[in-house]
């Protein structure tokens, strides 16, 4: 499977940290786009290629969920999102979470061990509804 | 804690950043962090980074930590699962990190506590042979701690107005 992933985070060693732990893990072949806080972001989002997002919650000039609503209006299709996120955040992540704004999180510091097993019942659904998609279009 | 160093630190809810550092510490590295009763200061001379955030509201704090050069190299390495320079950015945003996650351990404990806060973007710099100064009628609380991968010091200042004690 491969998948085009956009890592947001202010910090350029989280970025370097999610990149090799995703690399690292052996779920899906990925490239990668990096943008700094949620501007650069949505500067550079396309969802048309974009297929996966990880994102940080605290960035200045506009936040991980500010991101998230602004993205979600520029599509109909589910983009999976990934929080990347600290203890403190956890009760708006989960508030996310619950509005749909969120797919699941990783919960900062973690390994690439705890990267995939977080991530993988994710990357199960995304390759079950791939499978799906194209399916319904052979049939 | 020794009472001695009990009763040199009276801040309220400064014990906080204690629990935090130790918490956040066993979390990165898996080892435990001590706290120490000696001036570690000479151990700063190679070279030290150090990171401070904002915890406002209830309180009114800037929380800092002190990484000397061999410290913060052996910590970055747990942190991420590879080598970090010491004279890199990487370095400056592996301890913002930590500060920041540090901050948010202590923002969850003063939360259960029934301490309003929220907390800043954290501000690192890479320094030698630095001194801190705070503001006068400022209380501080500096706690030194030793471990696997060295010492290092964490603190907190709060200015003339501490704000709501629980």
């Amino acid at each position: 499977m491969d998948i085009n992933a956009m890592v947001v985070d202010d910090s350029g060693i989280m970025r370097k940290m999610v990149m090799r732990g995703l690399n690292e893990s052996g779920m899906a072949s990925f490239t990668f786009t990096e943008a700094v806080d949620g501007q650069d972001a949505l500067d550079k989002y396309d969802p048309n290629t974009v297929q996966m997002l990880f994102v940080d919650w605290n960035m200045p000039n506009m936040n991980g969920l500010e991101f998230i609503v602004e993205a979600r209006k520029k599509t109909d299709h589910h983009i999976p999102v990934v929080m990347i996120t600290t203890e403190s955040t956890m009760a708006k992540v989960e508030e996310a979470m619950e509005k749909g704004g969120v797919d699941t999180f990783v919960c900062k510091p973690f390994t690439p061990d705890a990267l995939k097993t977080k991530l993988q019942p994710l990357f199960e659904k995304i390759e079950e509804d791939s499978e799906n998609f194209f399916g319904s279009l052979a049939g | 804690m020794t009472s001695e160093t009990q009763q040199k630190f009276s801040l309220p809810h400064s014990d906080s950043v204690l629990e935090a550092v130790k918490e956040v510490f066993t979390m990165t590295c898996g080892t435990e962090a001590t706290l120490s009763d000696a001036d570690l200061s000479d151990k700063m001379l190679d070279g030290v980074v150090i990171a401070v955030i904002s915890i406002v509201g209830d309180v009114n704090w800037s929380v800092f930590l002190g990484l000397p050069r061999s410290t913060s190299e052996q910590l970055a390495k747990s942190f991420c699962g590879f080598d970090v320079e010491f004279e890199s950015d990487d370095m400056g945003d592996v301890v913002g990190e930590l500060t920041n996650i540090l901050a948010g351990t202590c923002k969850q404990i003063l939360d259960k506590r029934g301490v309003d806060v929220e907390i800043s973007l954290p501000s690192v710099m890479r320094v030698e042979g630095i001194e801190i100064l705070v503001q006068r009628e400022s209380t501080s609380r500096k706690l030194f701690f030793e471990s696997s991968v060295g010492c290092f010091w964490a603190g907190v200042v709060s200015g003339k107005n501490p704000g709501f004690v629980a």
